[in-house]
């Protein structure tokens, strides 16, 4: 055994290191500056079939082994860390598992296009309170007779929204945890299904990642995937083979800012040698090769297990976990081989550095793999709770406890009329104001802007109902930072500017957690969004679903007393019943032998009841363990 | 002197009424008195139910010689162990030795724990659903553990309908000749000693007392007259009764109205809870009660806690801390399960004020299903006449909260 790939896998490597030096290479610092997505080269690559590498011909694909897959990963990412997960996620997430758990039908109308790269694929797993721990997933089908209705949000979808083709995740029977969720393909385009913030990334920003929004999307009955309640199941071996990807980009990425380094020491004259001589240095080269080595060959090994239908969990757990573990020193390393030049942007391995960092994050953290690891080789810890150790309450709205009063009856007008009655009668009073640009800390009021706005000179709307509602003006993240419409400055949220006066009007917000996060001592929070489904109706005290375009005029029109707005007085503080402590997760139950009070989240652990454990899940010979009277006798709490 | 009340066909109230006593369970405080209610059945068989406290036995005997008139008793029916009831059990059997003892498993355990003799005497174990016979009259047992001990019983004669029902529909207050509900002002004269009396005895045990009511709503039909061992026996208006006991354990509040408690050194937070008092009046809302916590026991704030449904807890902050008598009154609301209030806040410090907080954690860490109203009331050392907007806020949100408590 030599440990070698074969010569076809090396011809293979060759053709698509050609393709990636010549068609992605070229670009690839515009397509990092411009948050770009290189169609051109996607679509090519599909042509030259390298968009289906390991799934049979007669699907579509090239009909060729995972090693080879992974190859072509390395082989991307080398020039590129964005092009190396668009091709992992598609092959690897999107098609998988239709390849895997799609029925003939499914395979014949949805895999062969993803493998002949005529579609791309993409897969919604993560939600903001679902990410490791995919048993807080939130978006939810319904069956209703011969389709679903689908409805929630995923975040951070690597592909969307250029991909055509979705397995997306959804608890189809709720509160029983990971085995009430079920796997759907979902297309691009259907109705309700929308696209939020294409996120502003720190690396592979040549890759697409955005919001996936499913506002009553109805999907077919035959688009589930598998059986109902197998989508942990499909999700988990989803991401069992989505490591070898990740592990392979991540090694592309090393692997490529490890040559620029090389090339660079051997160039760079210092002292009178190049500093690839210097012992410094060349220790650095050194220890580079050998991580490069280790890692390779873990991700070319668990692809062979895998190929050869061996267990590979832990193998390719172990691959991702090292491979992108050791890009972040390798990029490090080679970013210092380079010095001060390597700081600026348009050095290959100013991007590397900035594309490493994520294969440690996604398709499972690394403190996930280790998680992973671990449990392969010790197997699973001890019950700590009857809910595998999640929260033993139920989360609280971010911002509290929210009047959450939607005006949905009758004309836009007369909506708009009953919101503004509900402001007076809180005590808000239009005829004075403060100037539209007061810092957000500091305004009493203030009208936000989200993407929901639309084109830039709709921002005109924005400022019209500042000036009449007496307030600042401030916006979402990506208002400010993606589409530049206000300054920095003026954005608001957990990592922006926090508001903690009165009034919010939330204006195209959808409210993701680290905006509300930044509104919650907000006396009044007010809504106006197209989607009812967006989290902002959760958090907000009034709300009007409807289009910016129709409601902000009116809304503007209706603050409007005719006369300038007079100097506000000084902000008095509108107080706010405290947020709801978190729902208790189960009733608590008295002894009839002593009056000795059993709490589920206590639980008994003196007597090994893990703390968590519902009264109707004790053991049946579990009793007082004040006065050892059975558990028979005991009563509920109301 | 003997002193006996007729009840009931064949039935005898026994028992005895205490002023001498300061403080109940050596703990609440009873300036009324108590009695120790014990009844006598004389069937073919005769039947003690329960005795009395200790300092009252002799008076219990000489009822007894008196009704027996040479009859040897037959059974005692111990429905509850307390000793204010069952420390006269071994002299009673010391003077007939041949009466049998009837009562649960756990009371006969406590019998023995107590250190009485009853070896030598038959002893019947009952237990739920059992039934006796004596004569003309049969009973039936009915299981009422933890309404507050773990052995208490009642008993139901099913011939007269007279429920046995320990210290279940007891009360402070000494009966002074009057024996029946029909015969006081129960309203005027009793409900805030009745309230007292099972806030602080029995208050805890809600959900145990919940059960037993359910019990007795299948056999309600048949109770005629309730006997408790403490207080008045009832024979008339028996829902009036059950209601409130449904209330209580429920914690649901009696009144829509406001309880402020208050904890104060020097008067300047009596004199903000004063003045949020006059304006709640003001504003209409004169179901307004306000205590001083240092000078009022702290088994009469939680009965009053119990009946109202909304709370203004006012402290200074002391040593850093919760005042600690307001704190007391905190810990006894958490011990008796209190909750389902809405309560208000009111702080005051002169240097770092804590009182607010401590006491909004503790309330919502330690006591159940709670609500603490965000318009809380702080001040610095004394309540000054620019803060009139601030009491102005506190006194709307009360009044808010109760017209939504109203709806």
């Amino acid at each position: 055994m030599l440990f070698q790939t074969t010569p076809a896998h090396e011809e293979l490597r060759a053709k698509i290191r050609q393709f990636a030096e010549n068609e992605i290479k070229p670009i690839a610092f515009l397509l990092d500056q411009n948050n770009e997505f290189p169609d051109e080269a996607i679509r090519h690559l599909g042509e030259m079939g390298l968009m289906g590498i390991p799934y049979p011909v007669e699907y579509g694909g090239a009909g060729l082994d995972a090693l080879s897959y992974a190859i072509a990963v390395e082989e991307l990412a080398r020039v590129d860390g964005g092009a190396g997960v668009i091709l992992s996620a598609h092959v690897s997430l999107g098609s998988w598992p239709i390849f895997a758990y799609g029925s003939e039908e499914q395979k014949k109308k949805y895999l062969v296009p993803l493998a002949r790269g005529e579609k791309i694929g993409a897969f919604g797993l993560t939600e903001p309170n679902a990410g490791s721990d995919a048993g807080g997933t939130e978006t939810t089908a319904v069956l209703k007779g011969d389709y679903y209705l689908l409805n929630g949000n995923k975040i951070f979808i690597t592909n969307a929204p250029k991909a055509d083709t979705y397995v997306i995740f959804a608890v189809t029977t709720p509160d029983i945890g990971t085995r009430g969720i079920s796997a759907f393909i979902v297309e691009k385009g259907w109705e309700g299904f929308s696209y939020g913030d294409h996120y502003d990334k720190m690396g592979i920003r040549s890759s697409a990642t955005a919001e996936l929004i499913f506002n009553n999307v109805k999907v077919p009955k035959e688009n589930l995937l598998g059986k109902e309640g197998d989508g942990f199941k499909i999700a988990m071996a989803t991401l069992d083979g989505g490591r070898i990807g990740i592990a392979a980009q991540a090694l592309g990425i090393a692997q490529g800012a490890f040559e620029h380094a090389i090339a660079h020491a051997k160039e760079r004259v210092q002292f009178g040698k190049p500093i690839a001589f210097q012992q410094a240095i060349s220790f650095k080269i050194a220890d580079m090769a050998t991580k490069l080595r280790c890692a390779r060959f873990l991700i070319y090994s668990a692809a062979e297990l895998k190929e050869h239908h061996e267990p590979y969990g832990m193998e390719s757990a172990m691959a991702k976990q090292y491979a992108s573990d050791i890009a972040l020193e390798v990029t490090n390393d080679a970013l210092q081989i380079f010095g001060g030049s390597g700081y600026l942007k348009g050095m290959e391995v100013e991007r590397a550095y900035r594309d490493a960092k994520i294969t440690t994050i996604y398709e499972g953290t690394n403190e996930i793999q280790r998680v992973v690891i671990a449990s392969h080789l010790i197997g699973k810890p001890p019950k700590t709770s009857s809910d595998g150790g999640k929260n033993l309450k139920k989360p609280a709205p971010i911002t509290g406890l929210r009047k959450k009063q939607l005006f949905q009856e009758g004309p836009a007008a007369d909506r708009v009329a009953a919101l503004v009655a509900a402001l007076r009668k809180d005590g808000y009073d239009f005829s004075v104001g403060i100037p539209i640009d007061t810092p957000i800390a500091e305004a009493e009021r203030v009208v936000s802007a989200g993407k929901g706005i639309g084109a830039k000179e709709n921002m005109k709307l924005i400022e019209a109902l500042a000036i009449q509602a007496g307030a600042a003006v401030g916006s979402s993240r990506p208002v400010a930072e993606s589409l530049k419409y206000l300054p920095l400055n003026r954005y608001v949220g957990m990592s922006g500017q926090k508001f903690s006066g009165n009034l919010y009007i939330a204006c195209g917000i959808s409210g993701a957690v680290q905006h509300l996060k930044g509104i919650k001592d907000a006396a009044t929070i007010v809504a106006i969004n197209r989607d009812i489904n967006a989290p902002i109706f959760k958090n907000c005290d009034y709300g009007i679903v409807g289009d910016l375009m129709e409601i902000l005029p009116l809304l503007t029109a209706a603050l409007d007393n005719g006369e300038a707005k007079a100097p506000a007085p000084p902000m008095i503080k509108m107080k706010r019943p405290a947020p709801p402590r978190p729902a208790p997760i189960g009733k608590t139950y008295v002894c009839l032998g002593c009056g000795y009070r059993y709490d589920p989240e206590l639980g008994d652990p003196e007597n090994g009841i893990a703390p968590g454990t519902l009264f109707e899940k004790l053991p049946e010979d579990w009793v007082c363990p004040e006065c050892s009277t059975a558990k028979k006798y005991f009563v509920a709490e109301s | 002197m003997y002193c006996v009340r007729h009840v009931t066909e064949d039935l005898y109230w026994v028992g005895a009424n205490d002023h001498r006593l300061t403080l109940f369970e050596n703990i609440h405080p009873i300036p009324r008195g108590v009695s120790y209610n014990a009844y006598l059945l004389l069937d073919e068989r005769t039947v003690l139910f329960d005795t009395v406290d200790w300092s009252a036995c002799r008076q219990l005997l000489e009822n007894l010689e008196h009704l027996l008139a040479g009859r040897a008793l037959d059974y005692l029916v111990i429905n509850h162990m307390e000793p204010d009831h069952g420390a006269s059990l071994e002299e009673v059997l010391l003077r007939w030795p041949n009466a049998g003892i009837i009562a649960t498993e756990k009371a006969f355990m406590l019998m023995r724990q107590f250190g009485f003799q009853i070896d030598g005497h038959e002893q019947i174990e009952v237990k739920e659903g059992d039934t006796r016979c004596f004569g003309r009259h049969t009973v039936t047992f009915i299981s009422a553990p933890m309404v507050h001990w773990p052995e208490a019983m009642a008993t139901l004669d099913l011939t007269s309908g007279a429920l046995f029902s320990a210290d279940a529909f007891g009360s402070f207050g000494a009966l002074d000749g009057k024996l029946f509900n029909d015969e006081v002002n129960f309203d005027r004269d009793w409900l805030d000693d009745a309230r007292r009396y099972y806030t602080n005895i029995v208050g805890k045990y809600g959900p145990q007392v919940q059960v037993l009511l359910k019990k007795a709503g299948a056999v309600l039909s048949q109770i005629k007259i309730i006997c408790p061992l403490h207080g008045p026996v009832w024979r008339s208006d028996l829902e009036y009764l059950i209601g409130k006991y449904n209330l209580w354990s429920r914690y649901e509040p009696e009144e829509k109205g406001v309880m402020i408690a208050y904890a104060s050194m020097y008067g300047n937070t009596e004199a903000a809870a004063q003045s949020l008092a006059a304006r709640l009046c003001d504003k209409g809302m004169h179901r307004v009660v306000l205590y001083d916590v240092s000078n009022t026991h702290v088994s009469t704030l939680i009965s009053e806690a119990f009946k109202y449904s909304h709370l203004v807890l006012a402290s200074v902050t002391y040593n850093l801390g919760i005042y600690p008598v307001m704190h007391s009154f905190l810990s006894d609301m958490k011990a008796l399960n209190l909750q389902k209030r809405t309560v208000a806040l009111v702080e005051n410090g002169s240097w770092a004020c804590k009182s607010g907080d401590l006491m909004q954690k503790f309330i919502e860490n330690e006591l159940k299903n709670m609500t603490v109203l965000g318009e809380r009331l702080s001040m610095a050392s004394s309540l000054r006449p620019d803060r009139s907007a601030e009491l102005e806020a506190l006194a709307n949100a009360i009044l808010e909260s109760l017209a939504d408590a109203a709806k």
